[in-house]
């Protein structure tokens, strides 16, 4: 199974349609991949798609880096009892 | 005789959603007055007691000066309790005699006429308790009394009951400032302009085929041209509108564009040009420029309205046009299908294409996708602003009624979200 971080890095890929190899922990959604307000949107409902979860929406939309999201989704996968690869 | 309005949590109370969400039935619009009113008026009853859906008291509370939710109304007098889709004008009911109690097809309570040496032999601590006990003690009937079962049908109604109300409120002439130039077409006893109203210059008012009643504080700037029947609310503008045969248009309601035979409740905001027809609007709505919604169908075959976004329901009508929920907001070039039902805190970003037909409530519609969006608490922020921007101000117990039509209104919600992300990832 792939981890919570390649998984990250591949809906964020398909979504904001940059390559994946150019996604890197440290980048920002917004500054650095370009992601505008609405495309966080999606972001965040695809990555509850893609692990199952639900989460909080003023929480996860605070997220700026897509570290922050690897910790952030693997921390709700915990809380809501989904297992993931970390 | 104490009149109680009852609008209990039924199968039938949810054909008045969206715009029930938020207001018992009876403060729904139907003319010139509200459907309370127009009881108030049929009954004349001493005193009223209403009886709402518990999240709805508080909030109703601070709107009217009724009991709510007191089951001490249901004591010390002659009652009759009518449930609130009874329409008024075909209530065929003595206020007062003796005790009967009438129920529909389904066995429900549409009226309770009640004496008050009876009243000993009921009981219940809530109204649902006290009706049951009626239901089985006394007398009973049932009844065919005409009600009104969908929104829509008050839409439908509305140019009629327009013209009708205007008889009744017995008021014609000109009160207000009517500057001139101005064109007034039709007989002058179909037009009323009550006092504070300020007409322009440039403006048509065409009573030819109905009355026109603009109500105090009104404001009509040029170019605007108002046929009958139709009402303006209260310190409403209207803004060079087209605004065609049969609206009502509530309170402090700004209005441009086109809007036919549609009622807006209040505080709702359609300022620029864009077609709303056959609709209801609900309060503290924005429709973005060229906001337009579809009334008739290119087959002019009946429309259909799906309410709880999976089963359609035939309206009867060749002309329907939106049900919009209370705080939805729409973006510019927003284009609503015929018969859509947009839900109460709803917001819309339209990419062009004409929308879904159903749009739940606290959906952000995003590029095609409904979603969760900035969610529920930007929402509330955003109709605080709203609020405030009209010397109103967002309440903890608005919020708390607002987070129970949240939860009510969630199953529908979620598998509308769901459905949309699975469509997403498929592409």
């Amino acid at each position: 199974m792939a981890t919570v971080a390649e998984r990250v890095k591949a809906v964020t890929a398909r979504v904001l349609k940059v390559s994946l190899e150019e996604i890197r922990p440290e980048q920002s959604f917004a500054e650095d991949l370009g992601a505008e307000s609405v495309q966080s949107i999606e972001l965040v409902a695809m990555f509850e798609e893609e692990f199952g979860i639900e989460m909080d929406e003023d929480a996860a939309l605070s997220v700026e880096t897509v570290g922050a999201a690897v910790e952030f989704i693997a921390k709700v996968c915990k809380e809501q009892g989904v297992k993931v690869e970390e | 005789m104490r009149l109680i309005l009852i609008d209990r949590v039924t199968e039938a109370r949810r054909n008045f959603y969206p715009l029930a969400l938020s207001r018992p039935i009876w403060e729904l619009r139907c003319g010139i007055t509200s459907l309370e009113e127009k009881l108030q008026a049929k009954v004349t009853p001493n005193e009223t007691a209403c009886f709402v859906p518990d999240y709805l008291a508080e909030t109703y509370r601070t709107r009217t000066t009724n009991a709510v939710n007191d089951v001490a109304a249901l004591a010390g007098d002659d009652l009759l309790v009518v449930d609130a889709r009874l329409r008024a004008d075909t209530l065929d009911i003595a206020p007062t005699g003796p005790s009967q109690v009438g129920l529909d097809e389904q066995g429900q309570v549409l009226y309770a006429r009640i004496a008050q040496t009876d009243l000993g032999r009921l009981s219940g601590n809530d109204i649902d308790a006290f009706l049951e006990s009626a239901k089985s003690t006394l007398p009973k009937i049932e009844c065919k009394l005409p009600t009104w079962k969908y929104t829509w049908d008050l839409i439908l109604a509305n140019p009629d009951q327009l013209t009708v109300d205007f008889a009744t409120a017995g008021h014609s002439g000109i009160e207000g400032n009517v500057e001139q130039p101005n064109a007034i077409r039709g007989g002058a006893q179909d037009v009323y302009v009550a006092p504070g109203v300020t007409i322009h210059p440039m403006v048509v008012i065409d009573a030819e085929n109905g009355p026109v009643y603009i109500d105090e504080g009104a404001e009509i700037h040029p170019f605007t041209r108002i046929e009958g029947p139709c009402y303006i609310g209260k310190d409403s503008i209207l803004l060079g509108a087209k605004c065609r045969e049969g609206n009502s248009i509530g309170p402090v309601c700004r209005i441009g564009g086109e809007l036919e035979e549609s009622i807006i409740q209040g505080h709702s905001n359609k300022y620029h040009d864009g077609f709303i027809g056959h609709s209801y609007v609900g309060e503290w709505v924005n429709l973005g420029a060229l906001t337009t919604n579809s009334d008739l169908k290119n087959d002019y075959s009946a429309v259909s309205v799906m309410l709880d976004g999976k089963h359609a329901i035939s309206t009867g009508s060749t002309k329907v046009g939106s049900l919009i929920g209370d705080h939805t907001k729409t973006s510019i070039g927003t284009l609503f299908n015929t018969g859509s039902y947009v839900g109460a805190m709803t917001i819309i970003m339209a990419t062009g294409k004409p929308l879904p037909k159903s749009i739940p409530s606290f959906i952000w519609y995003i590029e095609g996708m409904m979603t969760k969006g900035f969610g529920r608490r930007k929402l509330y922020e955003t109709a605080g602003t709203a609020l405030g921007r009209r010397g109103c101000q967002w309440t903890d117990a608005e919020q708390t009624m607002w987070d129970a039509v949240f939860e009510t209104t969630a199953p529908v919600r979620n598998e509308a979200i769901k459905k949309s992300r699975r469509a997403m990832m498929t592409k």
